[in-house]
């Protein structure tokens, strides 16, 4: 079977960390991802040339996680980060003379 | 170490003297125009000379047994021998208690202008008071109607003379016209600058020639805090420093290296490599055992032949971001010798001594000696170096990194596999 | 004397910790990478790592430190982090202000060599046809002059330039009429293969102030085999074209290029070897040039692990002649460091984010067409034109500048909007290159798994920051190429 499954509970992972973190993987699977609200049930569905899957899903489980972490310091920093590029470019002259 | 208190010997002083500055002239020295009055000058009378009359004081040196008659006069003690036209000193109303304010033979005169401060560091030389001594400033204005305008150089300096606020910004306006000419160092912590209106008004001095040497102790506030004691000083020396670059003014990072900062050197350096590429050099120096540092000795003091390498590191990678950089207060035969071309003999001359061991040392002249408190705690690396390596203090004044492989003719190297 | 604070006394008066904006990377088992917005880099135990993403600060001081004098933490409210990053923001993106330093002129297409990687030489002897008139040199001029860029850097190519020297001479003294004017910092580069170097070009170079970079791709074996030409000497005339040049004008007067081929990637320390045997101080260890390839690489990681192995042998190479006194650079390595060690822009057009397509660099071909890149041109020269931005003598400046052409593909590889660049915690060491990806996967983002300019990047930064942890003496060569 060229198509492994994998369950992520909807409370801890968002369908955003989950698209991202298969990105990663697009040149290995191909995802797809359906959600009830509950769970997100994703089928990896992996090119024909690779061999080593179930070391590759569990990368992919990992990479969720990261991303999940991704996506919180992305909110936490948010502010400060408008912040720092408001300041940066506040007398940058952008306009034609 | 040369002294800079003494008590006059003998004095024929009858009366009050009316002023504290006096600036010593005698015979050697032709009369410029621009000489204060004479009421303002101590006349240093030679051997059997007969003084011209008019002068507001009278010196004479400790071998001459008679004073001169009429006159008020005093006899300097041996240990103010020294002491030649051009130089000028303060006298207590009664002619007895003498210090040396200024020695014109001297490229490192250093001005005392308060000894109040807002930091507290743990290696302080000149550990803060906080009474009241605005008349220092009063004296700091005296001393620059004293002053030559052929003054090489002049440092100012506390405590933090930015306490002071617009009077301090006086001062300096002040130096500025007396001694347009002048090198004019300010050593001070910062933290005033924060002031937006403060580095505003400190920028209208305009002087070219002046520089603000400020101190970093770490890369965050963390370290640097504990080391100047003081909670919110880094972020504030930190902004000070950004808006004295915004306003074009000069600025000089010095870092103490001691315990705590010698290992964080090389972040320090990187730190300021890539936050502070602006400013016009930075002073990485030695400790000088005195004032708190002396009584902090065993939480302040290291020996640096341990942190030798991570110094010339650390001075290597910031003359790399086209940062001047030097190294003040080590001796040479503590220094990685990578470090060497970096080195100043910065020791201001009163107080700087060799230890005996320097007797046969090669780089004897080159080198910038001790501090005189350096008899407390010195360097266990101290040793004299020989003519080898002496060679390679001309061969690093001319360093410029490049090795002379590259000259026509020479063979390249091939490293075999 | 009682101290009054102690170290943690100083921490406890701020109120908490917060993170900075920060990117994560898994080095290995035991490391990961963080960095920050201007991508200064601090490497962390797993550990360390977990506690700082469930709110808690490592429990070593020294790491505390470090994140925070790195920018990576602040204490909570805490300005100067925010104004020291803003200000290093601001510096590594002015040269967005100030654009467009390079300007690359195609002489002529006329080439007497028939290099197996080269996409743009004609063999014919008819001037009029592939040779750029002289009113559209004059256009080309007028502008490179409207670029804001106060250092202009004008490169004459082709085919082979020389073959059309009375216009090379043309061009470089008009510009210097012009900048009378404008008062530029001018240089002015010919990139040739140097078979054809005589007097009459050494000394105009020599008045003129012109230096020279021409192709080196190895020993003879190699060089000749990837660019043939009639007599099959052309390494030969390379060699000798190298030596007269720094004989008369100096030794940093001329530069070389390797293309890397397959043939190229088993034989690199020939190739450094011959570098320095011919006194050249800096190398650039290229990528395999995926232009011309018929079929696009399903899985390019492949061929980049070769590439790879490649790079590593070579920069490990030039590391030990380094060790043993010989100051030999390799480029690509040098422009990352600086994005690394400083905040200083390296101006290297292929490894920018915005791309350095029109930003970066212009090309104004022989026929007056104008190009967004060099690769851009060549891609023109196969049939497709989507970075043709205009021609000079229907097109003003500003249409050119302003054409879809050039802003639709800056917009759309802009690092900070691409899937995982965006997450990425090297993209300040990286770029944006919609040429390539176009002409590998068809559009200008391409899928940066699937990309080679991605892994082979990655991979490259990987090694970089290895080796600048693990060896002292990597170490100092590294700050020192950062700082050229």
């Amino acid at each position: 079977m060229s198509v492994v499954e994998c369950r992520f509970d909807a409370s801890g992972y968002s369908i955003d960390a989950i698209q991202r973190a298969a990105y990663k993987f697009c040149d290995r699977f191909a995802l797809e991802v359906t959600g009830d609200g509950q769970v997100f049930l994703c089928r990896l569905d992996f090119r024909s040339d690779v061999t080593d899957r179930s070391s590759i899903a569990r990368s992919f489980k990992t990479e969720v996680l990261d991303q999940v972490l991704r996506e919180r310091i992305r909110a936490e920093t948010e502010g400060v980060r408008n912040v720092i590029l408001a300041v940066a470019f506040s007398n940058a002259h952008l306009e034609p003379q | 170490m040369i002294p800079l208190n003494g008590i006059a010997t003998a004095s024929t002083i009858s009366r009050p003297l009316d002023r504290n500055l006096w600036l010593i002239t005698s015979q050697a020295i032709d009369q410029a125009p621009a000489d204060p009055p004479q009421t303002s000058r101590a006349y240093l009378v030679a051997e059997n000379e007969q003084p011209p009359k008019g002068f507001g004081l009278y010196l004479t040196d400790s071998t001459q047994l008679a004073l001169p008659e009429g006159l008020p006069a005093i006899r300097l003690p041996a240990s103010l021998g020294y002491l030649t036209a051009g130089d000028v000193i303060r006298v207590s109303p009664d002619g007895r208690h003498i210090r040396v304010l200024w020695r014109h033979r001297s490229s490192q005169n250093s001005v005392l202008l308060t000894e109040r401060c807002d930091n507290y560091c743990l290696m302080c030389s000149q550990p803060p008071r906080t009474r009241d001594d605005a008349w220092l400033l009063d004296e700091a204005h005296e001393l620059l109607r004293l002053l030559p305008a052929a003054t090489g150089d002049i440092c100012f300096t506390g405590g933090e003379p930015a306490l002071y606020g617009n009077d301090f910004v006086d001062l300096l306006r002040h130096c500025t016209r007396r001694l347009p000419d002048t090198e004019v160092h300010v050593l001070s912590n910062g933290r005033r600058f924060t002031d937006a209106a403060f580095a505003d008004e400190y920028a209208t001095i305009n002087n070219p020639k002046l520089m603000i040497g400020i101190p970093i102790y770490g890369t965050e506030s963390g370290l640097h805090d504990y080391i100047v004691q003081a909670p919110g000083a880094f972020n504030d020396t930190i902004r000070g420093i950004l808006n004295l670059a915004e306003r074009s003014q000069r600025v000089e990072i010095r870092v103490v290296l001691q315990k705590h900062t010698a290992p964080s050197i090389i972040r320090i350096a990187e730190f300021i490599a890539r936050n502070l590429p602006f400013v016009d050099q930075v002073a990485l120096m030695g400790l000088e055992p005195v004032g708190f540092a002396r009584s902090n000795l065993p939480e302040v003091w290291i020996d640096p032949i341990d942190y030798q390498e991570d110094l010339a590191d650390a001075a290597l990678l910031l003359a790399g971001s086209g940062i001047r950089t030097f190294i003040y207060n080590h001796q040479l035969c503590v220094l990685d010798k990578r470090a060497w071309t970096f080195a100043v003999k910065s020791i201001s001359d009163w107080k700087n001594e060799h230890d005996p061991i320097c007797e046969t040392c090669a780089a004897l002249e080159a080198c910038g000696g001790f501090f005189h408190s350096a008899q407390l705690i010195a360097s266990s690396g101290i040793h004299a170096l020989d003519l080898e390596d002496a060679r390679h203090l001309t061969r690093s004044s001319t360093d410029s990194g490049r090795p002379s492989i590259w000259r026509a003719g020479i063979e390249s190297k091939r490293v075999t596999r | 004397m009682p101290i009054r604070y102690q170290p943690a006394d100083v921490d406890q008066t701020h109120a908490g910790w917060e993170l900075l904006p920060i990117r994560f990377h898994r080095f290995d088992l035991s490391r990961v990478l963080l960095t920050n917005m201007v991508g200064e880099h601090l490497f962390v135990t797993g550990e360390d790592f977990d506690a700082l993403m469930s709110g808690a600060l490592p429990s070593d001081p020294q790491v505390r430190r470090d994140l925070a004098g790195k920018h990576l933490i602040r204490a909570t409210g805490e300005d100067v982090p925010v104004e020291l990053l803003a200000m290093k923001t601001r510096t590594r993106y002015r040269r967005l202000a100030e654009f467009t330093a390079l300007h690359i002129f195609v002489a002529t297409l006329r080439c007497e060599h028939t290099c197996q990687y080269c996409q743009v030489s004609r063999q014919s002897s008819a001037n009029d046809r592939y040779d750029m008139s002289a009113e559209t040199a004059r256009r080309a001029l007028e502008a490179t002059f409207q670029s804001p860029s106060r250092a202009v850097k004008i490169e004459i190519q082709g085919g082979e330039p020389l073959l059309n020297f009375d216009l090379v001479r043309d061009i470089i003294t008009e510009a210097q009429v012009m900048n009378v004017h404008h008062q530029k910092q001018l240089s002015f580069v010919i990139a040739s293969n140097l078979a054809l170097l005589d007097d009459t070009v050494l000394d105009f170079a020599a008045e003129h102030d012109v230096c020279f970079s021409t192709s080196l791709d190895g020993p003879a074996d190699l060089h000749n085999t990837n660019r043939p030409r009639p007599g099959r000497d052309s390494w030969q005339r390379a060699i000798a074209g190298i030596g007269q040049v720094r004989d008369r004008l100096g030794p940093d007067r001329v530069s070389a290029l390797m293309t890397t081929t397959a043939a190229s990637l088993t034989r690199v320390r020939d190739i450094i070897d011959c570098y320095v045997e011919h006194d050249l101080r800096a190398i650039f260890l290229r990528p395999l040039s995926p232009y011309g390839f018929a079929a696009r690489r399903a899985r390019p990681t492949d061929d980049v692990a070769h590439w790879l192995a490649f790079y590593q042998e070579g920069l490990d190479y030039i590391l030990e002649l380094n060790a043993h006194g010989i100051p030999m650079v390799e480029h690509f390595a040098a422009i990352v460091l600086k994005k690394m060690l400083t905040n200083d822009d390296p101006g290297y057009v292929d490894l920018t984010s915005p791309a350095g397509i029109g930003i970066g660099a212009l090309v104004y071909n022989y026929d007056g067409y104008v190009y967004a890149s060099d690769e851009g041109r060549m891609l023109a020269e196969m049939g497709d034109t989507t970075f043709r931005l205009g021609n000079l003598h229907a097109n003003t400046y500003t249409e050119l500048m302003t054409s879809n052409a050039l802003l639709e593909p800056l917009e759309m590889s802009f690092t900070h909007s691409a899937p995982m660049c965006s997450d990425c915690a090297f993209e300040p060491y990286c770029g944006a290159d919609p040429v390539f990806h176009h002409a590998t996967a068809g559009d200008f983002l391409a899928r940066k798994p699937e990309s080679a300019f991605c892994n082979r990047n990655m991979g490259i930064f990987e090694l970089l920051l290895d080796r600048y942890h693990s060896d002292p003496q990597a170490r100092q060569v590294f700050q020192r190429w950062a700082n050229r």
